[in-house]
């Protein structure tokens, strides 16, 4: 196990080496093509000569690497990585710590991430559980439906439909009904208040969660199934088992392991349905400061956070490649 | 029954986490203005401060010089005790004692020049560097530099020196300030944000006074969290007369999205943000519009010619043409609705000194009149397609395709939209074949900042870098402007120089931006600033 997770760690340094690799040939060949960030420093008003080269010069933009078209400017390239390893991610091109900007943003991402999370294992779950046992009735054929249904339903579409039609008669109806700070009225609330972080994160964290689920409520469906007909569970039935102790310690069990691998794979998924929930919502999260450093073209801010990312990124996929070891004893590491 | 169980559970977690949030804005009778501002703010710093949601902050945490009145944003002594002088050259500021800063420092005439020679100086990059070219001394802080094709600089001579020589602290509450040239509406800049003192803690450590501002205004920032929130609170020992009589402004950042549902759902007091689909609604329900103020915006938008290629464009009676066949109303009415009202002047009628409606004859939707003066300019060329240049956004892009439809439909002349990145960079470079949809929002409340900034050049050959316009006549009306003995005749000589562009239209207005508030019950007094359209905080009042 021990040296299973060293190599494991190990291939994750090199791919992290990789993706910031990749993001800086990236970054550096868009600047090539595009021309200076540092004009985005000043928006509207084109800036004085002066002005530009001391931007230039305050972010690092002034090796002549960046003029020469296909030049892979490696020599800025170290240097950043000499300073990520010492802690330093740099500043934003208003002068701000990428650090900083992360730990006030990131909290709120995990948090969106949190109620994502518990809201796709209750619906995957719940609602998987229920069409795999009940294969072929009604409930099943309705609860199939109802994924594709879901499907259909982009996160913008219910984020706007709740946002402009339900939420302000509601928080106005919980507000005189219950008082302005309490539960409801908070949850109801049309926008995210960083006095409320949990509270008024739930509705928007549903929704988001609601618009992933369906890909989950068939993963649950297929893989119980699986369990359903498989030897062990028969022979757990001919055993005299209840049919809810098969279900629960012999199908719900068995048929995780897929589970588990799927929620690796959300988490990434979530963060593109973080952009726009974080949007609309008002929510200061890492979606929408990412979106704005790319559109701003503020190159430490992007390669800062995107690092950072693929860094939770490997580390959520080597916890669910050890949750492995734990769900299915056959699996073994050494 | 697991999933009732669960849901029970975890609203009661729910309630735990909450709870212990719980807030009381109101609790010990403190008044709270809540507001909305952009998540775009990124500095306090008053010499970088320089779009509408900082400088309104700024407004209640900063006094400058001289405040403007709301109604006509005629310009009035305020931490100034007497701004003078006798050729529009050399002028005296004298500056009342007794007011410090926040931290007790004093504001006196060191801290004004220590704040402008600090956002003069070309390296520190700041964004209101520009409105002190003005002063003797401004070119020898810039340094020189080479600017290559792709917009790349680099430095050849470093700046030889860190102080404007046009900047003089005579002694503690006198200021002497010499201009490269006689500018008769010097007084109408001093108090806009760029202009106001810092204390010297400020110039120590500029990093945190950008994020912590250290004002002399009737507010101090409490905090803010960035990208987030920003809270000021009523500053105890503030010895101004004007000062809002509530204790604490709240501004919630939002990220581009409208604050509009807050605002209905009662969260936020005050949004101009409507979207363009709640618009109808909200002007035509009883209670909405009752709490909504509207007025004219300073912002001008306007069509620029390429005069410097000839024929057409520079032929007056083809931009005629071109600004009687586009009906500007209508287009108003349907694309943007309440955003903004169609223009028939170059500079915003009543909303700065000088400035009045009609100067532009022009300006009028008159198909057959635009058909006549068409035949009159020789005709556009068959099987050619005028370009509309401007920049990437959606908003202008829809319309300007209208306004392109106009002129397809009353003209007959094919059109075709370039939306581009590099609007600025092209325009400066001569880089565009076709009209310019161009903005210009002025710098200080004068008639002249609408002219002279746009049109004048001093260069006959040439003509002005974005369009190529020249006028010998009109350049000697703003010099005279200039030179006038006091703001008033300055004023009526930039009006004449107004109808030499109104003769030559030099430049075809299309519409001024349009400033629109909804306000909560909570709020009285509303009074929007006609320059950067937001409230009056030092009126406002709060229930």
């Amino acid at each position: 196990m021990g040296r299973y997770i060293t190599r494991r760690v190990l291939q994750g340094v090199l791919t992290l080496f990789l993706v910031i690799l990749l993001l800086h040939l990236l970054t550096t060949l868009a600047i090539q093509l595009n021309g200076n960030p540092a004009q985005a420093f000043f928006g509207d008003r084109p800036p004085s000569p002066s002005q530009l080269a001391a931007v230039e010069k305050r972010y690092g933009l002034d090796d002549s690497c960046y003029d020469q078209l296909g030049s892979p400017c490696l020599g800025p390239f170290v240097d950043r990585l000499g300073a990520y390893a010492s802690g330093d991610f740099g500043e934003s091109l208003r002068g701000r710590e990428v650090t900083d900007i992360v730990s006030a943003a990131a909290p709120n991402t995990l948090r969106l991430f949190a109620v994502v999370a518990v809201t796709w294992a209750l619906i995957g779950m719940t609602l998987g559980s229920i069409a795999a046992r009940r294969r072929g009735k009604p409930s099943d054929q309705g609860i199939r439906g109802l994924s594709v249904l879901i499907d259909a339903l982009p996160i913008f579409v219910l984020l706007l439909i709740y946002k402009y039609v339900f939420s302000v008669p509601l928080s106005k109806w919980a507000k005189e009904t219950f008082g302005s700070d309490s539960l409801p009225a908070l949850l109801f609330k049309p926008s995210f208040s960083l006095d409320h972080p949990w509270a008024t994160l739930i509705v928007p964290g549903i929704l988001l969660g609601l618009a992933g689920s369906a890909a989950f409520i068939r993963l649950v469906r297929a893989a119980q199934l699986e369990s359903y007909n498989a030897d062990h569970v028969r022979a757990a039935r001919s055993k005299g088992l209840s049919e809810r102790h098969v279900a629960v310690h012999h199908v719900v069990r068995n048929s995780s392991i897929p589970v588990a691998t799927a929620v690796g794979i959300i988490f990434t998924e979530a963060l593109a349905g973080a952009v726009i929930t974080e949007g609309m919502m008002n929510i200061y999260g890492m979606g929408g400061v990412l979106w704005k450093a790319v559109q701003d073209s503020d190159v430490s801010v992007v390669i800062g956070i995107v690092t950072l990312l693929a860094v939770v990124t490997v580390v959520v996929m080597i916890v669910v490649d050890v949750v492995y070891a734990a769900l299915d004893p056959r699996i073994r590491y050494d | 029954m697991k999933i009732a169980q669960l849901a029970a559970g975890l609203t009661a977690a729910a309630l735990v986490l909450t709870g212990c949030g719980g807030g009381d804005d109101e609790g010990d009778g403190e008044t709270t203005v809540r507001l909305s501002i952009e998540q775009d703010v990124d500095t306090l710093l008053p010499m970088d401060s320089n779009v509408n949601d900082n400088i309104s902050v700024l407004d209640v945490v900063y006094d400058g010089l001289v405040r403007y009145d709301p109604k006509t944003t005629k310009p009035y002594n305020y931490v100034a005790e007497d701004v003078s002088t006798t050729d529009n050259t050399v002028w005296t500021i004298k500056i009342k004692d007794g007011f410090e800063f926040q931290n007790g420092e004093p504001v006196d005439a060191a801290a004004f020049a220590r704040a402008w020679n600090y956002a003069a100086y070309g390296p520190n990059a700041m964004g209101n560097n520009y409105f002190f070219e003005r002063f003797t001394g401004y070119d020898e802080m810039q340094g020189e530099y080479e600017e290559d094709d792709e917009g790349n600089v680099t430095v050849t001579t470093e700046p030889t020196a860190k102080e404007l020589t046009g900047v003089k602290v005579v002694d503690p509450q006198t200021l002497e300030i010499t201009l490269n040239g006689p500018f008769a509406g010097f007084s109408t800049m001093l108090g806009y944000t760029g202009f106001f003192p810092v204390a010297q803690e400020c110039i120590d450590d500029v990093d945190a006074c950008a994020v912590k501002p250290i004002g002399n205004g009737p507010f101090k920032v409490e905090e803010w969290e960035q990208g987030q929130r920003l809270t000021a609170a009523k500053w105890s020992d503030y010895k101004g007369e004007e000062t809002p009589d509530f204790d604490r402004i709240e501004w919630t950042e939002y990220s581009g999205d409208s604050d509009w549902a807050d605002f209905e759902a009662g969260d936020v007091d005050a949004t101009g943000d409507v979207p363009p689909a709640e618009w109808e609604r909200a002007t035509s329900d009883p209670d909405l519009s009752s709490r909504m103020i509207e007025g004219p915006g300073a912002a001008l938008s306007y069509l620029g010619f390429p005069m410097y290629l000839g024929k057409p464009f520079d032929d007056v009676e083809f931009r005629k043409a071109i600004s009687l066949a586009i009906d500007r109303k209508t287009i108003v009415d349907k694309v943007v609705p309440g955003q903004y009202v169609a223009a028939d002047s170059w500079v915003i009628p009543d909303g700065v000194p000088g400035g009045v409606a009609g100067t532009c004859e022009f300006c009028t939707f008159d198909p057959a009149a635009a058909k006549a003066a068409l035949a009159k300019a020789g005709g556009w060329p068959k099987g050619k397609k005028l370009t509309i240049h401007l920049g990437e956004d959606e908003t202008q892009e829809a319309i300007f395709k209208a306004v392109g439809d106009s002129i397809q439909l009353n003209l007959g002349i094919p059109y075709v939209l370039d939306p581009t990145p590099d609007f600025f960079d092209r325009r400066s470079a001569r880089d565009f074949d076709g009209i310019m949809r161009s903005n210009w929002f002025p710098d200080y409340p004068l008639n002249e900042n609408y002219l002279a900034p746009v049109y004048a050049s001093g260069d006959a050959k040439k003509g002005n870098e974005n369009f190529g316009y020249y006028n010998a006549e009109f350049e000697k009306l703003i010099k005279e402007g200039d030179a006038a003995p006091d703001l008033e005749a300055a004023v009526s000589k930039y009006q004449e120089a107004e109808k030499v562009i109104a003769t030559d239209l030099a430049g075809v207005p299309v519409m001024f931006a349009q400033n629109v508030m909804f306000y909560s019950d909570r709020l009285d007094d509303v009074v929007l600033d006609p320059f950067s359209g937001e409230i009056k905080l030092r009126l406002l009042k709060v229930s």
